[in-house]
């Protein structure tokens, strides 16, 4: 168990004991964090970054919810509503869902779970910090180039000479620097994972989270690229007219499709897989029992990733690709439920004889895998031709990819960021409000998107600004309204539950109690550090091990957390 | 506090469901079509495996939060850690399942898009914002699709600018119309009736907008209102021609507006102050001209020639083929009477018939 | 790695502090080098399918295009770029040699392959220019109140070909894609009017003089398929991106040169010139795939 012998010698503290010195004190001042190269640091950034971004994006989501409340126009116009719209689909997935938990939480937690003192390039992931800054930037600026209205998914030939809206080039534009800004995070991890394994470490005693950021950076670096040069092409065609997408030229507006669901088809996966990792870890440490089945769970990643390469037609059913492709894209479509559904089950299986604590992330834990398979399940509804034919752009698939999305990837992030709160600020917040509003964003959310499924089967197609006018029935109205109140309403619950969840962390920022080494009695070496941790990460060597043995663990009443237990010899610092 | 968020969603979600029109108790819309039995049963069958595994989930979830709940502070407990006969199991079982429905799922679709080969053929344009259908007879109606019951009938769609797709609940049928290409879907009503017919693929401000009905008649009743459409232009007087703009305006109202407030296209109401006082208004490129019949016939034949500064020039131009001579003099003449044809910006209502008989001159004339 | 190299004492300036060995450290890099070289392959792999589908659909445009490329100056640029990217791998040799002499020689070889390349393309662009062959439409026709590349502009170009629905006969099974048919310019690329082809018989007059003579100009050549300038479009966008590739290796290499001339590279520390190289290849790699794609097929 040497990893870092290369360190300087330092005094040695007692075990567990908070350090005086801890990343957040090591250095002080704006610049300290502006140059940074210390990966919890930079992971912070990202944090607050990332999560400023998802508050934007949800406001203009509710926005859209009020606007739908009733028929009619309420208070947004056409344009504002498409826009907003818009904006919350593009923010929501290239600045908030895609970095959401590689960038920020894996960014934090991957080096320190694995032994190592930061990721491998610490200098090109700072980079890749500003390029997130500089995209996000470019993202919002183009509202003031008279904003944006395709749709995040930017369908030519509308995005190329359909919209009157200048901000698309400034949107394509940022989709090319996140998605470097991506790749670079992606390429890091991979070769962080590669390279900087202390020994004793092997790929088998990794823990899930590392072994789905790994799949996920996989993803990144083969899919992104594709992106990239879509939204380059993209930009010269709406800019310059090059006339590859445009049909009135020889174009095929078709291949844009191709093109953009190769890279958004494994992006999906891309979001979803970090998420089922912090699953992976929340299920196995909160019910204090080892985790089900872990190979079957770490190849079924590595499963995902690939079999995700090979699905995107199944975005495009519908949009005049020949009959066998659809039929092929479909087949291989139904390959990736098989992985997901391995997964639920060794999780359930993990919960079998566990000691379960119904705490803040179990409980955002239990969501997910709640949504998840709702998530999954009417994935079948979508996958299969014939009944996907009447699904296909209505309210079914906005339903269905906000589990997705949403109730799953972004669940299962708010969950990380509940189990490693007490890592990353060194302090505890407060588990009531915690289940709370835990409570409030699972009924909200289910009362949002439940609706819609019901509302997707009837008919509504999505990207509707009014489903009232001289065209429609007023049956049609008059049933959709009913579906459409009771999905705002819970949009509002869902609200009220994130922003109560923000008021009680940052309330924990300062009268929180002081968080011990090991509050949830993990395994994994992230605590084995203090919380916060130093800024080389551990004072001691870390013990390689299994990582789902809790048996070497017992409760400490007076530091309220987990110890090492006092008659094993392998307590660091007596080693 | 799962248990409870499930038991608080099975009222609403039973509530939900008693509500929903006859078709499915997933919440299908009506069945009007041969397919929409077939696409229903197979959204049926996905729907109960779909309920069957997340009651499972759910149901083993929270029995084991329940029965394992913690009670002190223990580190640790032993469990199994793997077993390959339950994982194989586990994988198996869902891999057929996702094959049989596959397999379901694949003979819907072969079936649903291969039309059979008499069907009745209706020529489909989709602009923004509204959809013409073309008829072998020659009628050409704006966002009415006229249907015989008992009848296979094809759609071939085409798209003037960006993508559309049409969409009929009713009907169970979808399919993008993609420019630069043709697409096409088939269907065979079952009943008569009014549907609903929707564009499903976003295309800009006014795609809530680009709704269409779908009128489903006897065969013999078909014949007749398929004939009347492609005739009723004829008809019309000549004296009452401007007012035969009032039933084609649906096409323009997507941009123009009768009461002189802004969409994307100068308002009618506009151009015509403008005739009435002969003055002339400002084009893109910086040259003036008078507003008179000339120039308001060749808007409509060649929009893009004199476009309006200030306004993007996004008016199809092959509209004045399509809607043909007649229609187009109409057009023009309702232009230059709108205070007869709009008062106060309001539509005339007039029907088709009146607008063939002498005797029944609008009030007002 | 190597037992020696772990020791903790030994932990020289250009070894970050996460790291235990050179080696390790190393190695790191060159792998994710090569990540970041399989990404510049699907981005460019975006390209390459693009213009699959493009000449697939298209192939007499191709055809047509092909013919109005100088396959000599084609050529030349991929011996010089296969030149350098010699120098280069023999400059990597040169730097775990320590032998700083050679090595900067080399990289300033490599460099003036780099520079040579790009003054020929510059030489080829302009031509196209001349000849009235732009990268894309917009820089054919500007509608007068676009005022600027981020204004919206009018869409005549998705006329279509007008209103009467004609029916493909061959509507067999499902949706099928219909060759597209596209007006053909009367005599020139859109827009280009009257005074525009005088002045290019100019400049074919001027080509004459230089002996190229072998080829009408574009614009009055009859066998000029539909859209021919599109092929131009596709050649820009690549060959463009390229250019930006070898571009940013100019600055690499200069980069290098600098740091060698300071003597920071040394058989102990030669990663960032073996990375570099490593880049170096991969542009000359999809040169040698773009040159025979454009001039010669």
């Amino acid at each position: 168990m040497t990893t870092i012998d290369a360190t300087n010698p330092v005094p040695e503290p007692p075990a567990y004991a908070a350090a005086t010195d801890n990343y957040l004190t090591h250095t002080r001042g704006f610049m300290s964090w502006a140059g940074t190269l210390d990966h919890k640091r930079i992971g912070v950034m990202y944090l607050v970054s990332v999560l400023s971004a998802f508050f934007l994006a949800g406001m203009f989501g509710m926005l859209v919810r009020t606007e739908l409340m009733r028929p009619g126009q309420d208070f947004l116009s056409q344009d504002q509503y498409n826009m907003l719209f818009t904006l919350h689909g593009a923010i929501m997935v290239f600045l908030v869902i895609i970095p959401s938990v590689p960038a920020s939480l894996g960014n934090f937690v991957l080096p320190i779970m694995l032994g190592a003192k930061d990721v491998a390039f610490p200098r090109l992931n700072l980079f890749s910090y500003y390029l997130w800054l500089i995209g996000a930037i470019c993202a919002i600026s183009s509202i003031f180039f008279g904003g944006v209205d395709t749709g995040w998914t930017l369908y030519v030939p509308y995005s190329t000479h359909g919209t009157t809206m200048g901000g698309v080039i400034p949107v394509a534009a940022a989709i090319f620097i996140l998605g470097f800004s991506s790749i670079f995070t992606g390429l890091n991890f991979i070769v962080t994972i590669h390279r900087l394994r202390p020994p004793g470490m092997t790929w088998f005693k990794m823990p899930l989270f590392l072994w789905s950021i790994y799949a996920t950076g996989i993803l990144q670096v083969m899919a992104t690229p594709v992106i990239g040069i879509t939204v380059v092409l993209l930009i010269v065609e709406r800019a310059f007219g090059i006339g590859i997408f445009d049909p009135s030229l020889g174009g095929d507006p078709i291949l844009f499709q191709h093109f953009f669901w190769f890279y958004s088809h494994p992006a999906v996966y891309i979001m979803i897989l970090p998420a089922m990792g912090i699953i992976s870890e929340l299920i196995a440490v909160h019910s204090h029992r080892h985790i089900f089945g872990y190979r079957f769970i770490a190849f079924s990643s590595v499963a995902i990733a690939i079999f995700s390469f090979l699905v995107w037609g199944h975005h495009m059913f519908l949009s005049s690709q020949s009959p066998l492709m659809n039929v092929v894209f479909s087949a291989i479509t139904f390959s990736v439920a098989i992985p997901s559904a391995v997964k639920v089950f060794n999780w359930l299986a993990t919960l079998y004889k566990g000691s379960i604590t119904l705490n803040t992330p179990m409980l955002y834990a239990l969501s997910f895998l709640f949504m998840f398979a709702i998530a999954g399940l009417t994935g079948l509804h979508l996958g299969t031709l014939a009944t996907d034919i009447h699904l296909h752009d209505t309210y079914f698939v906005v339903a269905h990819f906000h589990y997705t999305m949403l109730g799953s990837a972004l669940i299962g992030m708010i969950g990380g960021l509940h189990h490693w709160w007490p890592k990353i600020t060194g302090r505890m917040y407060s588990e009531f409000w915690g289940r709370i509003a835990c409570g409030l964003v699972f009924v909200g959310f289910n009362v949002t998107f439940f609706t819609q499924f019901v509302l997707g089967s009837l008919g509504m197609p999505r990207r509707y600004h009014d489903y009232s006018g001289p065209g429609w029935s007023p049956d049609t109205t008059a049933l959709f309204f009913k579906y459409h109140l009771v999905s705002t309403i819970g949009s509002y619950i869902m609200a009220l539950g994130f922003f109560l969840t923000a008021a009680y962390l940052i309330h924990s920022l300062f009268r929180g109690r002081k968080a011990p080494a090991n509050p949830w009695g993990g395994r994994s070496l992230e605590w084995q550090c203090a919380s916060p941790p130093p800024h080389d990460n551990f004072s001691e060597p870390p013990h390689v091990g299994d990582c789902y043995d809790f048996s070497v663990l017992e409760w400490d009443e007076a530091e309220q957390g987990y110890h090492w237990r006092h008659d094993l010899p392998r307590e660091p610092g007596e080693a | 506090m799962i248990a409870s968020g499930l038991n608080s969603m099975l009222p609403a979600l039973a509530a939900m469901t008693a509500t929903i029109r006859p078709g499915s108790i997933f919440g299908m819309p009506e069945q009007a079509s041969t397919i929409a039995p077939h696409v229903d049963l197979l959204y049926d069958i996905i729907t109960w495996i779909s309920v069957f595994f997340f009651v499972l989930i759910v149901g083993v979830m929270g029995y084991f939060v329940i029965r394992y709940r913690r009670t002190s502070h223990v580190a640790y407990t032993d469990g199994p850690t793997h077993n390959t006969p339950l994982e194989v199991t586990w994988t198996v079982i869902p891999l057929i399942l996702v094959i049989a429905i596959f397999f379901i799922g694949l003979q819907g679709y072969v079936h649903m898009t291969t039309p059979p080969e008499n069907s009745y053929e209706i020529q489909v344009t989709g602009q923004r914002w509204f959809w013409t259908f073309n008829y072998p007879n020659g009628a050409s109606e704006t966002n009415v699709l006229h249907v015989p019951v008992g009848r296979p009938v094809k759609l071939v769609m085409r798209s003037d600018d960006v993508i559309h797709s049409v969409f009929i609940p009713a009907f169970r049928v979808k399919q993008d119309v993609v420019p630069g290409r043709r697409t096409q879907l088939w269907f065979e009503a079952t009943r008569t009736g009014d549907f609903d017919l929707f564009c499903t693929e976003y295309c800009g401000t006014q795609h809530s907008q680009m709704v269409g009905r779908v009128l489903v008649y006897e065969p013999d009743e078909f014949e007749v209102v398929i004939e009347e459409a492609a005739r009723w232009i004829d008809k019309v007087l000549d004296a009452k021609l401007h007012l035969a703009g009032t039933l084609l305006f649906n096409q323009c109202a997507s941009c123009h507006t009768l009461d002189g407030s802004k969409l994307i296209a100068p308002s009618f109401k506009e151009t015509y102050d403008l005739f009435v006082n002969g003055d002339t208004r400002t084009l893109a490129d910086g040259t003036t001209v008078t507003v008179n019949e000339q120039y308001i016939r060749n808007s409509i034949l060649d929009p893009l020639k004199e476009v309006v500064d200030t306004y993007p020039s996004s008016m199809p131009p092959g509209i004045g083929t399509q809607l043909g001579d007649r229609k187009v003099e109409a057009m023009v003449r309702f232009i230059m009477r709108l205070d007869e044809t709009a008062p106060g910006g309001q539509l005339k209502e007039v029907t088709r018939a009146e607008l063939a008989e002498l005797g029944a001159e609008p009030e007002g004339e | 790695m190597t037992a020696t190299e772990t020791h903790a004492h030994d932990h020289p300036d250009f070894l970050q502090h996460h790291w235990d060995t050179p080696v390790q450290q190393f190695e790191a890099g060159k792998m994710g080098m090569w990540l970041f070289l399989a990404t510049e392959v699907l981005l460019f792999g975006g390209l390459f399918v693009a213009y699959a589908v493009w000449r697939g659909n298209h192939p007499d445009m191709f055809r047509f295009g092909s013919r109005y490329l100088n396959t000599t100056m084609g050529a030349i640029n991929t011996a010089v770029l296969i030149a350098s990217s010699l120098t280069m791998a023999a400059a990597v040799t040169m730097a775990q040699r320590n032998k700083r002499g050679a090595l900067i020689i080399l990289l300033s070889l490599t460099l003036a392959g780099a520079i040579t390349f790009l003054v020929i393309k510059y030489f080829e662009y302009t031509h196209k220019f001349r000849e009235g062959w732009y990268p894309g439409v917009m820089l054919y026709e500007r509608p007068a109140h676009a005022e600027s590349w981020i204004d919206d502009y009018p869409t005549p170009r998705l006329a279509g070909e007008g209103s009467s629905p004609v029916v493909p006969a061959a509507f067999a099974g499902g949706p099928v894609a219909e060759p597209t048919t596209v007006p053909p310019p009367a005599v020139a690329p859109a827009g280009v009017d009257a005074a525009a082809l005088a002045e290019m018989d100019g400049i074919a007059a001027d080509h004459d003089e230089h002996g190229r003579t072998h080829l009408l100009h574009p614009a009055q050549d009859p066998d000029r398929p539909a859209n021919a300038h599109m092929f131009f479009n596709i050649y820009f966008m690549m060959t463009g991106l390229h250019g930006i590739h070898v571009t940013a290796g100019v600055f690499m290499l200069s980069w290098l040169i600098w740091g060698a001339a300071r003597g920071r590279f040394t058989s102990a520390y030669f990663t960032p010139v073996d990375l570099g190289g490593l880049y170096w290849h991969i542009v000359d790699l999809i040169w040698i795939f773009l040159f025979p794609l454009f001039y010669l097929i």
